[in-house]
Protein backbone atom coordinates (compact mmCIF):
# COMPACT_ATOMS: atom_id res chain seq x y z
CA UNK A 1 0.00 0.00 0.00
CA UNK A 2 3.04 2.37 1.00
CA UNK A 3 4.29 2.18 -2.35
CA UNK A 4 1.57 2.76 -4.32
CA UNK A 5 0.59 5.88 -2.53
CA UNK A 6 4.51 6.84 -3.07
CA UNK A 7 3.70 6.05 -6.88
CA UNK A 8 0.43 8.39 -6.73
CA UNK A 9 2.37 11.38 -5.09
CA UNK A 10 5.33 10.84 -7.61
CA UNK A 11 2.98 10.91 -10.55
CA UNK A 12 1.15 14.21 -9.14
CA UNK A 13 4.11 15.97 -7.77
CA UNK A 14 5.40 15.57 -11.57
CA UNK A 15 2.79 16.31 -13.02
CA UNK A 16 1.12 19.16 -11.11
CA UNK A 17 3.12 20.56 -8.28
CA UNK A 18 6.55 20.21 -10.65
CA UNK A 19 5.11 20.76 -13.73
CA UNK A 20 7.55 21.09 -16.27
CA UNK A 21 6.34 24.26 -18.47
CA UNK A 22 5.32 26.19 -15.74
CA UNK A 23 7.43 26.29 -12.64
CA UNK A 24 10.49 24.61 -13.65
CA UNK A 25 10.45 26.66 -17.05
CA UNK A 26 12.04 23.62 -19.30
CA UNK A 27 11.22 23.43 -22.63
CA UNK A 28 9.58 26.67 -22.94
CA UNK A 29 10.51 27.72 -26.83
CA UNK A 30 7.89 24.85 -27.88
CA UNK A 31 5.49 26.23 -25.31
CA UNK A 32 5.94 29.83 -27.04
CA UNK A 33 6.22 28.38 -30.26
CA UNK A 34 3.55 26.19 -31.12
CA UNK A 35 0.60 27.26 -28.27
CA UNK A 36 -1.06 29.34 -31.22
CA UNK A 37 -3.27 26.74 -32.74
CA UNK A 38 -5.07 24.14 -30.46
CA UNK A 39 -4.11 21.70 -33.04
CA UNK A 40 -0.49 21.68 -33.34
CA UNK A 41 -0.94 21.34 -29.30
CA UNK A 42 -2.56 18.31 -29.29
CA UNK A 43 -0.73 16.79 -31.88
CA UNK A 44 3.11 17.79 -29.86
CA UNK A 45 1.32 16.72 -26.70
CA UNK A 46 0.79 13.52 -28.03
CA UNK A 47 4.15 13.22 -29.39
CA UNK A 48 5.82 14.40 -26.14
CA UNK A 49 4.55 11.90 -24.59
CA UNK A 50 5.17 9.09 -26.46
CA UNK A 51 8.76 9.74 -26.79
CA UNK A 52 9.39 11.08 -23.28
CA UNK A 53 8.27 7.55 -22.07
CA UNK A 54 10.50 6.03 -24.68
CA UNK A 55 13.32 8.25 -24.33
CA UNK A 56 13.66 7.94 -20.58
CA UNK A 57 13.32 4.34 -20.49
CA UNK A 58 16.13 3.89 -22.99
CA UNK A 59 18.41 6.31 -20.97
CA UNK A 60 17.90 4.60 -17.78
CA UNK A 61 18.83 1.42 -19.45
CA UNK A 62 22.08 3.05 -20.93
CA UNK A 63 22.84 4.67 -17.41
CA UNK A 64 22.57 1.47 -15.56
CA UNK A 65 23.52 -1.20 -18.29
CA UNK A 66 26.18 0.68 -19.89
CA UNK A 67 27.73 4.00 -18.45
CA UNK A 68 27.91 3.42 -14.61
CA UNK A 69 29.25 -0.41 -15.16
CA UNK A 70 32.11 1.78 -17.60
CA UNK A 71 32.49 3.87 -14.76
CA UNK A 72 31.62 6.64 -17.16
CA UNK A 73 28.48 8.01 -15.64
CA UNK A 74 29.85 11.04 -13.80
CA UNK A 75 31.55 12.65 -17.09
CA UNK A 76 29.34 10.97 -20.31
CA UNK A 77 25.93 11.29 -19.36
CA UNK A 78 25.30 14.47 -21.10
CA UNK A 79 27.03 13.08 -24.79
CA UNK A 80 25.38 9.89 -23.94
CA UNK A 81 21.72 10.81 -23.33
CA UNK A 82 21.66 13.33 -25.93
CA UNK A 83 22.96 10.71 -28.80
CA UNK A 84 20.25 7.84 -27.41
CA UNK A 85 17.27 10.44 -27.77
CA UNK A 86 18.33 11.90 -30.68
CA UNK A 87 19.02 7.89 -32.40
CA UNK A 88 15.47 6.63 -30.66
CA UNK A 89 13.28 9.66 -32.64
CA UNK A 90 15.07 9.22 -35.96
CA UNK A 91 14.10 5.17 -35.35
CA UNK A 92 10.52 6.21 -34.09
CA UNK A 93 10.32 8.28 -37.12
CA UNK A 94 11.07 5.62 -39.59
CA UNK A 95 9.18 3.08 -37.71
CA UNK A 96 5.53 5.45 -38.20
CA UNK A 97 6.15 6.44 -41.70
CA UNK A 98 6.71 2.86 -42.73
CA UNK A 99 4.21 0.76 -40.50
CA UNK A 100 1.58 3.93 -39.02
CA UNK A 101 1.01 6.30 -41.30
CA UNK A 102 -2.26 7.64 -39.69
CA UNK A 103 -0.04 8.09 -36.50
CA UNK A 104 2.68 9.80 -38.44
CA UNK A 105 0.22 12.26 -40.58
CA UNK A 106 -0.65 13.17 -36.52
CA UNK A 107 2.94 13.80 -35.24
CA UNK A 108 5.34 13.41 -37.97
CA UNK A 109 6.72 16.94 -38.03
CA UNK A 110 6.69 17.61 -34.30
CA UNK A 111 8.96 14.13 -33.54
CA UNK A 112 12.42 15.73 -34.82
CA UNK A 113 11.24 18.95 -32.76
CA UNK A 114 11.11 16.89 -30.04
CA UNK A 115 15.30 16.16 -30.10
CA UNK A 116 16.14 19.46 -28.96
CA UNK A 117 13.08 19.59 -26.38
CA UNK A 118 14.70 20.30 -23.29
CA UNK A 119 11.88 18.53 -21.17
CA UNK A 120 12.62 15.18 -22.75
CA UNK A 121 16.56 14.94 -21.64
CA UNK A 122 15.50 16.96 -18.75
CA UNK A 123 13.46 13.69 -17.57
CA UNK A 124 15.95 11.94 -18.18
CA UNK A 125 18.15 13.24 -16.43
CA UNK A 126 16.20 13.71 -13.21
CA UNK A 127 15.99 10.06 -13.06
CA UNK A 128 19.68 8.79 -12.82
CA UNK A 129 20.71 12.97 -10.91
CA UNK A 130 17.86 13.45 -8.45
CA UNK A 131 17.15 16.59 -6.94
CA UNK A 132 17.69 18.81 -10.06
CA UNK A 133 14.39 19.67 -9.28
CA UNK A 134 14.78 20.11 -5.90
CA UNK A 135 11.90 17.63 -5.94
CA UNK A 136 11.32 15.99 -2.33
CA UNK A 137 12.52 12.61 -3.44
CA UNK A 138 15.77 12.56 -3.57
CA UNK A 139 17.12 9.53 -4.53
CA UNK A 140 17.76 7.37 -7.47
CA UNK A 141 14.70 5.93 -9.23
CA UNK A 142 13.92 1.98 -10.19
CA UNK A 143 13.11 1.63 -13.53
CA UNK A 144 8.92 1.41 -12.86
CA UNK A 145 9.38 4.78 -10.50
CA UNK A 146 11.19 6.29 -13.79
CA UNK A 147 8.30 5.14 -16.08
CA UNK A 148 5.60 6.89 -13.50
CA UNK A 149 7.67 9.68 -13.21
CA UNK A 150 7.91 10.40 -16.77
CA UNK A 151 4.06 9.78 -17.33
CA UNK A 152 3.69 12.42 -14.78
CA UNK A 153 5.94 14.72 -16.20
CA UNK A 154 4.83 14.46 -20.04
CA UNK A 155 0.85 14.56 -18.72
CA UNK A 156 1.40 17.76 -17.17
CA UNK A 157 3.75 19.64 -19.85
CA UNK A 158 0.90 18.06 -22.36
CA UNK A 159 -2.18 19.50 -19.71
CA UNK A 160 -0.41 22.81 -19.31
CA UNK A 161 0.43 23.12 -23.34
CA UNK A 162 -3.85 22.84 -23.81
CA UNK A 163 -4.68 25.38 -21.54
CA UNK A 164 -2.35 27.70 -22.25
CA UNK A 165 -3.08 27.16 -25.84
CA UNK A 166 -6.89 27.67 -24.90
CA UNK A 167 -5.76 30.84 -23.18
CA UNK A 168 -4.14 32.46 -26.17
CA UNK A 169 -6.23 31.43 -28.59
CA UNK A 170 -9.00 33.81 -26.98
CA UNK A 171 -6.28 36.35 -26.16
CA UNK A 172 -5.79 36.80 -29.53
CA UNK A 173 -8.93 38.49 -29.74
CA UNK A 174 -8.57 40.93 -26.87
CA UNK A 175 -8.19 44.84 -27.10
CA UNK A 176 -4.33 45.11 -25.72
CA UNK A 177 -1.78 47.98 -26.18
CA UNK A 178 0.16 47.97 -28.90
CA UNK A 179 3.23 47.48 -27.51
CA UNK A 180 1.88 44.32 -25.80
CA UNK A 181 0.65 42.86 -28.95
CA UNK A 182 1.47 38.81 -29.61
CA UNK A 183 4.57 37.27 -27.52
CA UNK A 184 4.79 40.32 -24.38
CA UNK A 185 1.05 39.57 -23.57
CA UNK A 186 1.56 35.78 -23.75
CA UNK A 187 4.48 35.70 -21.21
CA UNK A 188 1.53 38.09 -19.07
CA UNK A 189 -1.20 35.11 -19.79
CA UNK A 190 1.91 32.58 -18.78
CA UNK A 191 2.12 34.68 -15.19
CA UNK A 192 -0.65 34.33 -14.10
CA UNK A 193 -1.17 30.73 -15.37
CA UNK A 194 1.92 30.07 -13.14
CA UNK A 195 0.64 31.62 -10.51
CA UNK A 196 -2.41 28.88 -10.32
CA UNK A 197 0.19 26.46 -10.33
CA UNK A 198 1.76 27.72 -7.18
CA UNK A 199 -1.41 27.14 -5.26
CA UNK A 200 -1.37 23.94 -5.86
CA UNK A 201 2.07 23.64 -4.18
CA UNK A 202 0.48 23.57 -0.64
CA UNK A 203 -2.23 20.97 -2.05
CA UNK A 204 -0.44 17.49 -1.04
CA UNK A 205 2.01 18.83 0.93
CA UNK A 206 4.55 18.17 -1.65
CA UNK B 1 36.99 44.44 -39.08
CA UNK B 2 34.42 46.42 -39.72
CA UNK B 3 31.98 43.54 -40.35
CA UNK B 4 33.16 41.44 -37.04
CA UNK B 5 31.82 44.82 -35.73
CA UNK B 6 28.63 44.48 -37.79
CA UNK B 7 28.07 40.82 -36.50
CA UNK B 8 28.70 41.50 -33.24
CA UNK B 9 26.94 44.20 -32.40
CA UNK B 10 23.96 42.34 -34.47
CA UNK B 11 23.67 39.99 -31.20
CA UNK B 12 23.41 42.70 -29.15
CA UNK B 13 20.21 44.77 -30.25
CA UNK B 14 19.07 43.65 -33.43
CA UNK B 15 18.97 40.10 -33.44
CA UNK B 16 19.33 39.57 -29.74
CA UNK B 17 18.71 36.11 -29.11
CA UNK B 18 16.35 36.38 -26.15
CA UNK B 19 14.44 39.57 -26.69
CA UNK B 20 14.09 39.23 -30.30
CA UNK B 21 14.67 35.36 -31.93
CA UNK B 22 12.94 34.29 -28.63
CA UNK B 23 15.49 31.31 -28.08
CA UNK B 24 17.26 29.80 -25.47
CA UNK B 25 14.34 31.28 -23.12
CA UNK B 26 13.33 28.28 -20.28
CA UNK B 27 17.06 28.81 -18.85
CA UNK B 28 16.55 33.15 -18.91
CA UNK B 29 13.41 32.67 -16.74
CA UNK B 30 14.31 29.27 -14.65
CA UNK B 31 17.96 31.07 -12.85
CA UNK B 32 17.43 34.65 -13.17
CA UNK B 33 16.00 34.81 -9.72
CA UNK B 34 19.86 35.11 -8.59
CA UNK B 35 22.26 37.82 -9.81
CA UNK B 36 24.82 35.32 -9.10
CA UNK B 37 23.87 32.15 -10.79
CA UNK B 38 22.40 34.20 -13.67
CA UNK B 39 26.24 35.68 -14.47
CA UNK B 40 27.16 32.44 -14.38
CA UNK B 41 24.91 31.15 -16.60
CA UNK B 42 25.64 33.52 -18.91
CA UNK B 43 29.52 33.39 -18.70
CA UNK B 44 29.20 29.37 -19.10
CA UNK B 45 26.85 30.20 -22.27
CA UNK B 46 29.25 32.42 -23.61
CA UNK B 47 32.18 29.74 -23.31
CA UNK B 48 30.30 26.82 -24.89
CA UNK B 49 28.84 29.35 -27.65
CA UNK B 50 32.05 30.53 -28.38
CA UNK B 51 34.00 27.60 -28.66
CA UNK B 52 31.55 25.17 -30.30
CA UNK B 53 31.12 27.78 -33.35
CA UNK B 54 34.66 27.89 -33.69
CA UNK B 55 35.02 24.39 -33.81
CA UNK B 56 31.78 23.92 -35.79
CA UNK B 57 33.06 26.55 -38.53
CA UNK B 58 36.25 25.09 -38.75
CA UNK B 59 35.44 21.66 -39.74
CA UNK B 60 32.72 22.82 -41.89
CA UNK B 61 34.31 21.72 -45.10
CA UNK B 62 34.56 17.66 -43.71
CA UNK B 63 31.00 17.90 -42.26
CA UNK B 64 28.51 15.84 -44.18
CA UNK B 65 25.61 17.34 -44.90
CA UNK B 66 23.47 14.92 -43.22
CA UNK B 67 24.30 14.14 -40.37
CA UNK B 68 25.64 17.42 -39.33
CA UNK B 69 22.81 17.90 -36.63
CA UNK B 70 24.47 15.00 -34.86
CA UNK B 71 27.71 16.02 -35.02
CA UNK B 72 26.78 19.70 -34.08
CA UNK B 73 25.64 18.21 -30.79
CA UNK B 74 28.46 15.72 -29.95
CA UNK B 75 30.24 19.10 -30.25
CA UNK B 76 28.36 21.31 -28.01
CA UNK B 77 27.95 18.05 -25.65
CA UNK B 78 31.96 17.99 -25.01
CA UNK B 79 31.94 21.57 -24.31
CA UNK B 80 28.84 21.38 -21.82
CA UNK B 81 30.97 18.70 -20.24
CA UNK B 82 33.70 20.85 -19.64
CA UNK B 83 31.38 23.14 -18.44
CA UNK B 84 30.01 20.72 -15.71
CA UNK B 85 32.77 19.52 -14.74
CA UNK B 86 34.59 22.78 -13.96
CA UNK B 87 31.47 24.22 -12.12
CA UNK B 88 30.98 21.38 -10.17
CA UNK B 89 34.80 21.24 -9.02
CA UNK B 90 34.91 25.65 -8.25
CA UNK B 91 32.11 26.85 -7.57
CA UNK B 92 30.00 23.77 -5.95
CA UNK B 93 27.15 26.64 -5.09
CA UNK B 94 26.67 28.27 -7.76
CA UNK B 95 26.61 24.17 -9.44
CA UNK B 96 23.73 23.32 -7.30
CA UNK B 97 21.99 26.34 -7.80
CA UNK B 98 21.70 25.65 -11.59
CA UNK B 99 21.23 22.19 -11.28
CA UNK B 100 19.97 20.67 -14.31
CA UNK B 101 20.66 24.20 -16.66
CA UNK B 102 24.32 22.86 -17.18
CA UNK B 103 23.51 19.76 -19.07
CA UNK B 104 20.72 21.21 -20.98
CA UNK B 105 22.83 24.07 -22.45
CA UNK B 106 23.16 20.74 -24.89
CA UNK B 107 19.75 21.61 -26.13
CA UNK B 108 19.92 25.61 -26.05
CA UNK B 109 18.15 26.62 -28.94
CA UNK B 110 21.01 29.77 -28.86
CA UNK B 111 23.72 26.99 -28.96
CA UNK B 112 22.22 25.20 -31.88
CA UNK B 113 20.42 27.33 -33.47
CA UNK B 114 23.97 29.71 -34.17
CA UNK B 115 25.57 26.54 -34.90
CA UNK B 116 23.33 25.86 -37.51
CA UNK B 117 22.28 29.24 -38.93
CA UNK B 118 26.02 30.98 -38.72
CA UNK B 119 28.89 28.87 -37.96
CA UNK B 120 27.99 26.33 -40.28
CA UNK B 121 27.78 28.51 -43.43
CA UNK B 122 30.80 31.25 -42.51
CA UNK B 123 34.74 31.41 -41.21
CA UNK B 124 35.89 30.94 -37.91
CA UNK B 125 37.05 34.82 -36.84
CA UNK B 126 33.59 35.76 -37.85
CA UNK B 127 31.72 33.14 -36.02
CA UNK B 128 33.83 33.49 -32.78
CA UNK B 129 32.12 37.53 -33.57
CA UNK B 130 29.05 35.83 -33.66
CA UNK B 131 29.86 33.53 -30.64
CA UNK B 132 30.45 36.56 -28.50
CA UNK B 133 27.78 38.78 -30.08
CA UNK B 134 24.95 36.50 -29.20
CA UNK B 135 26.26 35.56 -25.84
CA UNK B 136 26.98 38.81 -24.45
CA UNK B 137 23.43 39.91 -25.72
CA UNK B 138 22.05 36.78 -23.65
CA UNK B 139 24.09 37.47 -20.49
CA UNK B 140 23.05 41.12 -20.48
CA UNK B 141 19.33 39.91 -20.49
CA UNK B 142 19.59 37.16 -18.12
CA UNK B 143 21.87 39.00 -15.29
CA UNK B 144 19.73 42.25 -15.79
CA UNK B 145 17.07 39.76 -14.94
CA UNK B 146 18.17 38.46 -12.26
CA UNK B 147 19.92 41.92 -10.66
CA UNK B 148 16.57 43.12 -10.76
CA UNK B 149 14.77 40.11 -9.74
CA UNK B 150 17.03 39.66 -6.55
CA UNK B 151 17.60 43.10 -5.59
CA UNK B 152 13.73 44.77 -5.16
CA UNK B 153 12.63 40.56 -4.01
CA UNK B 154 14.84 40.33 -1.61
CA UNK B 155 16.37 43.72 -1.03
CA UNK B 156 20.00 42.45 -1.31
CA UNK B 157 22.44 41.97 -4.04
CA UNK B 158 24.81 38.77 -3.32
CA UNK B 159 27.74 37.48 -5.13
CA UNK B 160 30.23 34.89 -4.01
CA UNK B 161 28.85 35.56 -0.56
CA UNK B 162 29.72 39.39 -0.40
CA UNK B 163 26.75 41.91 -0.23
CA UNK B 164 27.11 44.07 -2.97
CA UNK B 165 24.30 46.52 -1.98
CA UNK B 166 21.67 46.05 0.40
CA UNK B 167 18.38 47.64 1.86
CA UNK B 168 18.74 47.08 4.85
CA UNK B 169 16.73 44.17 6.51
CA UNK B 170 13.52 46.17 6.83
CA UNK B 171 13.04 45.95 3.45
CA UNK B 172 9.41 43.97 2.59
CA UNK B 173 10.18 43.25 -1.07
CA UNK B 174 7.22 42.12 -3.24
CA UNK B 175 7.85 37.76 -3.07
CA UNK B 176 6.01 37.65 -6.04
CA UNK B 177 9.55 38.91 -7.91
CA UNK B 178 11.31 35.66 -6.65
CA UNK B 179 8.56 32.99 -7.75
CA UNK B 180 8.12 32.02 -11.33
CA UNK B 181 5.21 33.75 -12.27
CA UNK B 182 7.45 37.21 -11.45
CA UNK B 183 10.14 35.90 -14.29
CA UNK B 184 7.09 35.40 -16.64
CA UNK B 185 5.78 38.86 -16.10
CA UNK B 186 8.86 40.62 -16.06
CA UNK B 187 10.30 38.93 -19.17
CA UNK B 188 7.26 39.99 -21.04
CA UNK B 189 7.89 43.68 -20.17
CA UNK B 190 11.05 43.16 -21.16
CA UNK B 191 10.30 42.07 -24.42
CA UNK B 192 7.65 44.83 -24.95
CA UNK B 193 10.25 47.40 -24.05
CA UNK B 194 12.57 45.71 -26.38
CA UNK B 195 10.40 46.43 -29.50
CA UNK B 196 9.41 49.40 -28.76
CA UNK B 197 13.43 50.29 -28.72
CA UNK B 198 14.11 48.48 -31.73
CA UNK B 199 11.21 49.58 -33.66
CA UNK B 200 13.18 53.15 -33.06
CA UNK B 201 16.13 51.83 -34.12
CA UNK B 202 15.04 50.15 -36.88
CA UNK B 203 13.14 53.64 -38.20
CA UNK B 204 16.43 55.45 -37.83
CA UNK B 205 18.03 53.02 -40.12
CA UNK B 206 15.61 53.53 -42.54
CA UNK B 207 16.25 57.68 -41.98
CA UNK B 208 19.86 57.82 -42.47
Amino acid sequence: MHAVTQLMLLLVGAALVNNILLTRFIALCSFFGISDNMHTSIGMSLAVIFVMMLASTATWIAYYGMLVPLGVGEFLYIPAFILVIAALVQFVEMYLRKYSPALYRAMGIYLPLITTNCAVLAAATEAVKPGFFKMNMAYNFTLGENLIYTLGVAVGYGFALLCFTALRERLDLAPVPDALKGIPMAFIAAALLSIGYIGLGSLFGL
Amino acid sequence: MKEFMAVLRNGLSLENPLTVLMIGLCSTLAVSAKFEGSLFMGIAVIFVLVMSNVLISAVRRFTPDEVRIPIFIVIIAAFVTIVDLVLKGYFPSVYSFLGVWIPLIVVNCIVLGRAEAFAYHNGVVLSIADGIGMGVGYTIIISGLGAFRELFGSGKLVFLQHTLVSFGSAYRGPNILLLFPGAFLLFGLIVAGSRALNKRLMARKEAV
